[in-house]
């Protein structure tokens, strides 16, 4: 793939729509499934990801040229798992408060596999400007999932929303356990796919 | 051969960079660290005695932390008390040794400052210079015991038990007879929304006021919660209650001697955390008779 040429509102919206992580790439769905119990679990599991995405994305499109081509995979998993110790540590030491909610999800994302591959795809051949663009774009792509997940699953499931009660009763609580999170992604996904088809319809009729 | 030297070296000086960042990133955050985990205990600690910050804990309260050691000679295996001692006007440090059937063996001075004892490096470097090899020793657990004056107030007792996913991590504060003043879950990896929900002020606040004879017979019991127990339960938090206090004492007087009710779809986690605070205050009233026993009897200065 050469370089992009998208602009960077481009660069974010395709990470945010076209190429959302977990509803269009399918990636990363193990927290998508495991995680995404609560509104608030998924907004704190997803700027953990936004953080550890830009910085991951920006470091590689810099050193990219200093990276010999065979082992650019241990060195994409030593960038992630660098930046994540620093944050988690950065956190844990400045910002007790949200350490104490996003302590358990920070020390996850090591794994994760939207930010290698992100990594692999576009910020070892762009500019650190569009990485990191592109970072954003990916992040708020996973954030946005995470949270339509978990307001689906915790408002079906648990009858609140941000752990406010809003309905009152629990309608189905089968959506907080694990087997829930895959119809929920299944049906989003469908979703997903849904409105782009008759997006392009509308397109070409016009 | 020219290529795996590349790969190497390239490796090598990213994994150098790589540990560089994070060993500076920990030096420079780990005290900050550390002095949040110890303001977090130290809030759980004052919370669970019922003190917050619009009601500040009196400066005649102290906290004493007690620890517990096992030792291990061979086969033999004895306990080690590291307490809080009058020492020279101050707090010192002394540590007692004592056998498994609650006799006296030994006691030796530590050289160990007051505010080095939570540090539990510190504390191995001074038992370290206390017992002679091939004695060894491990660390078993710590107490808190709180007073106010010359009273006690109240142990505050952190420990775990399994859990239906992890270990639970919790608090229990104990009144001076065993009656439980509070139970606070400090960490958890339960089902959001399942048994997650024992961190709820309707499940944990079941717990508070529960008598020592109580506990020792306290079963979990399969019922719903009645909702004006439940409406009790969560006006526990000193916030203003919509509920008079008479009608509180009402409702509190009725539920006083009763079961714990379990969470609903998480019968697992609700006996967990019932059979695991039966356990910790067990276990603890034996113990710390036995060592006011010892303490008492051979006149040692201790300040709990």
């Amino acid at each position: 793939m050469p370089a992009t040429t998208k602009t960077n509102f481009q660069l974010v919206s395709n990470g945010i729509l076209n190429e959302n992580p977990i509803f269009r790439l399918a990636l990363s769905m193990c927290p998508a499934v495991g995680i995404s119990t609560t509104v608030m679990n998924g907004l704190m599991l997803g700027i953990a990801v936004l953080f550890v995405q830009v910085f991951s994305s920006c470091t590689i499109a810099a050193i990219k040229n200093y990276i010999h081509p065979r082992i650019r995979i241990p060195t994409y998993t030593l960038t992630i798992a660098t930046w994540v110790t620093v944050i988690d540590l950065v956190l844990a030491a400045y910002v007790p408060a949200a350490y104490k909610e996003m302590g358990i999800f920070v020390k996850l994302i090591v794994a994760f596999a939207i930010i290698t591959m992100r990594l692999e795809t576009f910020a070892c051949k762009n500019t650190v400007s569009a990485s990191f663009w592109d970072g954003i774009g990916m992040g708020f792509g996973f954030m946005f999932g995470m949270v339509a997940l978990g307001f689906v699953r915790e408002l079906l499931g648990m009858g609140t929303l941000l752990g406010y009660d809003v309905l009152g009763f629990r309608p189905l609580l089968f959506f907080v356990l694990p087997a829930a999170g895959f119809f929920c992604v299944g049906i989003m996904m469908a979703l997903f796919n849904y409105v782009e088809i008759v997006y392009n319809r509308k397109k070409r009729a016009r | 051969m020219k290529q795996i030297i590349r790969i190497t070296v390239g490796l090598t000086i990213s994994c150098l960079i790589a540990a560089l960042v994070m060993g500076s990133v920990f030096v420079i955050t780990d005290k900050a660290k550390r002095h949040n985990e110890h303001v977090n205990v130290q809030q759980t600690m004052l919370g669970l005695l019922g003190y917050s910050t619009s009601h500040p804990a009196p400066p005649e309260l102290k906290l004493y932390s007690i620890y517990r050691y096992i030792f291990t000679d061979g086969n033999v295996n004895t306990l080690g008390y590291v307490l809080p001692v009058l020492k020279g006007g101050g707090v010192g440090y002394q540590l007692m040794e004592m056998d498994l059937d609650g006799g006296f063996v030994a006691q030796y001075p530590l050289d160990l400052a007051p505010e080095d004892a939570s540090e539990s490096a510190e504390r191995s470097a001074a038992l370290r210079k206390a017992i002679k090899p091939p004695k060894t020793f491990s660390y078993a657990d710590a107490t808190i015991v709180a007073k106010l004056g010359e009273k006690r107030l109240a142990y505050l007792l952190p420990g775990e038990f399994p859990g239906f996913k992890t270990f639970i991590h919790v608090m229990l504060a104990l009144d001076p007879s065993f009656e439980i003043l509070g139970l606070e879950i400090t960490e958890q990896e339960e089902d959001p929304g399942l048994g997650a929900e024992i961190k709820q002020d309707y499940f944990k606040n079941q717990f508070k006021g529960k008598s020592f004879k109580k506990i020792k017979e306290l079963h979990v019991v399969k019922e719903p919660l009645p909702e004006e127990y439940k409406a009790y339960l969560e006006s526990q938090k000193g916030k203003e209650s919509p509920i008079p206090k008479a009608e509180l004492d009402v409702i509190r007087s009725r539920y006083q001697d009763k079961d714990i009710y379990a969470l609903t779809g998480a019968t697992i986690s609700s006996k967990a955390v019932t059979d695991g605070v039966k356990n910790m205050v067990a276990k603890f009233a034996y113990r710390i008779n036995r060592l006011d026993k010892v303490i008492s009897a051979r006149n040692i200065p201790a300040v709990f």
